[in-house]
């Protein structure tokens, strides 16, 4: 009984790891391969061998170019991040703080977009962007992927600012500190663990962020982030898999080493990111 | 893990007291104006960006809802209810609506209860557990855009499955070339991206049913199915609904996943909802018509995770009752 419990536990586990890991065995090894090898030998020992050319030659193709796109989008996922901070974090500490009925208006607003989603608002948000000038742009961009970050931020930050005691705002304000001055001298420095938290998600968010990009940015823009650049590259070359494969490898390959080195935080900044949004 | 695992439900409540009492003391009145004129320039920037770019697109969507907007020509004509009479008799929209129904059904009860299942053999804080919390969590860090790609070099006609059943005399599977088995293998693979965040919120969430509970349980004679079925289960009632909210709201809204994998085909048999939505948008030059789909969708997540929510409140109360 016992011994057959174990039994179907380790099979549990060996499905498991093979049908997760599988695909990523295929795409780091066929990333390696020769067309032929990759067409009649997917899983095993290539008969060409394993070679770098394939990526060297994704990695300098003028088709795309993915390490211009990895900065886009680092810059990109640094920004957001940033203005997020800034624009979420005072007004959390104002409607944390706040006791008035307007501060439950604002909440209320600002908490609307939980329920809705960004792929849905891309539309009016062209035609928004479009009338102020800032469609097709960096900056209407920015605006918009930070946006998209404030509900989830916001949620967050008040539920932790309001665990801090109040106290330490009183002995600041006797201390002469304005109230901005207060929240970024005194509470934010306390609030690491939240920050950390809002940060990952708002990073793998825009990181993997492709509707908005895409129809934002658009590729007339010329301006391509890992995601919109792997698609644009990929749908065009499809049955070149000696293409496909390497550049597939060469966007996966940071997320997926970041992740190996940041997994714990990852993952429990999105759990406890999930289940208080 | 963050510190801040206590005040959540206390927001509002918390928003709502008093906080000064009632004596007016001296300049109390000039504190107070001078107070709430640091609260407008602190609260300026995020209402400013959510109203210019949540709420006033809202507002947009509706009203482009009803015109024949084609993304280009300012102002557009103002159609009436044409677009949603349209969208309800347009073959191509009822069925990516189905599409999506079926795949929010079938996707939403498969990873809950795998992730569930998972959860519970995986709760031991062993070397390996962590290993398999981490591989199984992998896909949403990967996204679904390389993931789409990937699987699409894997299971196409000449793919890496494929050339393998080839080289062994077997008859090709057609796992993306044929509209039934491509519609599967869709959801299989949304199944398979996507369950490892259930893993893990299932997980965090067994870690709040208290261990002395089901001790208590099992002296009283508990079989472990019981303990699940009468105990684990019960508290983990709310970790229950945040999980079927979120894999419903992210699968009445799959896009990216589909554009990689299948491109909505072969012949329009797995486009989604926002597939849908995004191509009649985009391709078509029909902004209007692409609005009231939003519209509808959007009304479908609300109803949805309200709906859910509600559900979830009213069971709780009869059993509490």
């Amino acid at each position: 009984m016992i011994a057959s419990r174990r039994t179907g536990r380790v099979i549990l586990v060996v499905i498991l790891v093979v049908v997760m890991i599988a695909p990523m065995y295929l795409l780091i090894t066929n990333a390696f391969k020769s067309q032929h090898d990759i067409l009649t030998e997917p899983f095993s020992w290539p008969t060409d061998g394993y070679s770098f050319q394939y990526l060297w030659r994704a990695l300098t193709s003028p088709d795309f170019n993915v390490v211009a796109a990895y900065g886009i989008t680092l810059f990109f996922v640094v920004i957001v991040c940033v203005l997020s901070l800034l624009v979420v974090g005072p007004a959390a500490y104002a409607i944390a703080r706040g006791s008035r009925r307007y501060h439950r208006i604002v909440l209320f607003i600002l908490l609307t977009g939980l329920f809705i989603p960004g792929s849905t608002l891309v539309i009016p948000v062209i035609y928004v962007l479009k009338t102020i000038g800032l469609i097709g742009t960096i900056p209407g961009f920015f605006l918009f992927e930070t946006t998209l970050t404030v509900p989830t931020t916001l949620f967050l930050f008040v539920a932790f600012i309001q665990s801090i005691p109040r106290e330490l705002d009183e002995a600041a304000r006797i201390d002469g500190a304005t109230r901005y001055g207060t929240f970024w001298r005194v509470i934010f420095p306390l609030m690491r663990p939240v920050v950390a938290t809002t940060v990952i998600l708002n990073a793998v968010g825009v990181w993997g962020d492709f509707v908005d990009p895409q129809f934002l940015l658009g590729p007339s823009s010329g301006i391509y982030t890992v995601t919109t650049g792997i698609y644009a590259a990929i749908s065009r070359l499809s049955t070149d898999y000696t293409t496909v494969y390497p550049n597939m490898l060469l966007a996966a390959a940071p997320v997926i080493i970041f992740y190996v080195f940041m997994q714990k935080r990852i993952i429990g900044g999105l759990t406890s990111g999930a289940i208080k949004g | 893990m963050p510190t801040s695992n206590t005040t959540t439900v206390g927001v509002v409540a918390h928003a709502a007291a008093p906080a000064g009492g009632f004596r007016v003391r001296p300049g109390a009145l000039r504190a107070k104006r001078r107070e709430t004129l640091a609260d407008i320039g602190m609260l300026a920037p995020a209402l400013i960006l959510v109203g210019g770019l949540i709420v006033i697109p809202l507002f947009f969507a509706l009203y482009l809802s009803f015109t024949d907007w084609d993304g280009f020509t300012l102002p557009a004509q103002f159609v009436g209810p044409h677009n949603y009479i349209r969208l309800f008799t347009d073959p191509s929209v009822l069925h990516s609506i189905g599409v999506t129904l079926l795949i929010t059904v079938i996707g939403t009860i498969v990873c809950n209860v795998l992730g569930l299942g998972l959860a519970i053999a995986l709760n031991r804080n062993t070397r390996l557990n962590a290993f398999l919390r981490v591989l199984v969590f992998y896909p949403y860090i990967v996204g679904p855009v390389i993931l789409g790609f990937l699987w699409s070099s894997i299971l196409g006609t000449d793919g890496a499955v494929n050339s393998v059943l080839g080289q062994l005399k077997q008859p090709l599977l057609p796992f993306l070339s044929d509209p039934t088995w491509a519609l599967a293998t869709v959801i299989c693979i949304i199944v398979w991206s996507s369950f490892g965040v259930n893993v893990v919120l299932y997980l965090a969430g067994l870690q709040t049913v208290p261990e002395s509970l089901i001790e208590a349980a099992t002296i009283d004679g508990a079989s472990p199915w019981q303990v699940f079925w009468r105990v684990k289960l019960p508290m983990l009632a709310p970790t229950v609904t945040v999980n079927v909210v979120l894999v419903v709201i992210g699968l009445l809204r799959v896009y990216e996943l589909i554009l990689a994998l299948t491109e909505g085909g072969p012949a329009g048999s797995t486009q989604s909802f926002v597939y849908s939505i995004l191509s009649s948008s985009f391709q078509n030059s029909q902004l209007g018509y692409g609005a009231a789909q939003s519209i509808v969708l959007m009304i479908g997540i609300i109803i949805a995770s309200v709906g859910i929510t509600a559900a979830r409140r009213r069971s709780e109360q009869a059993v509490a009752a």
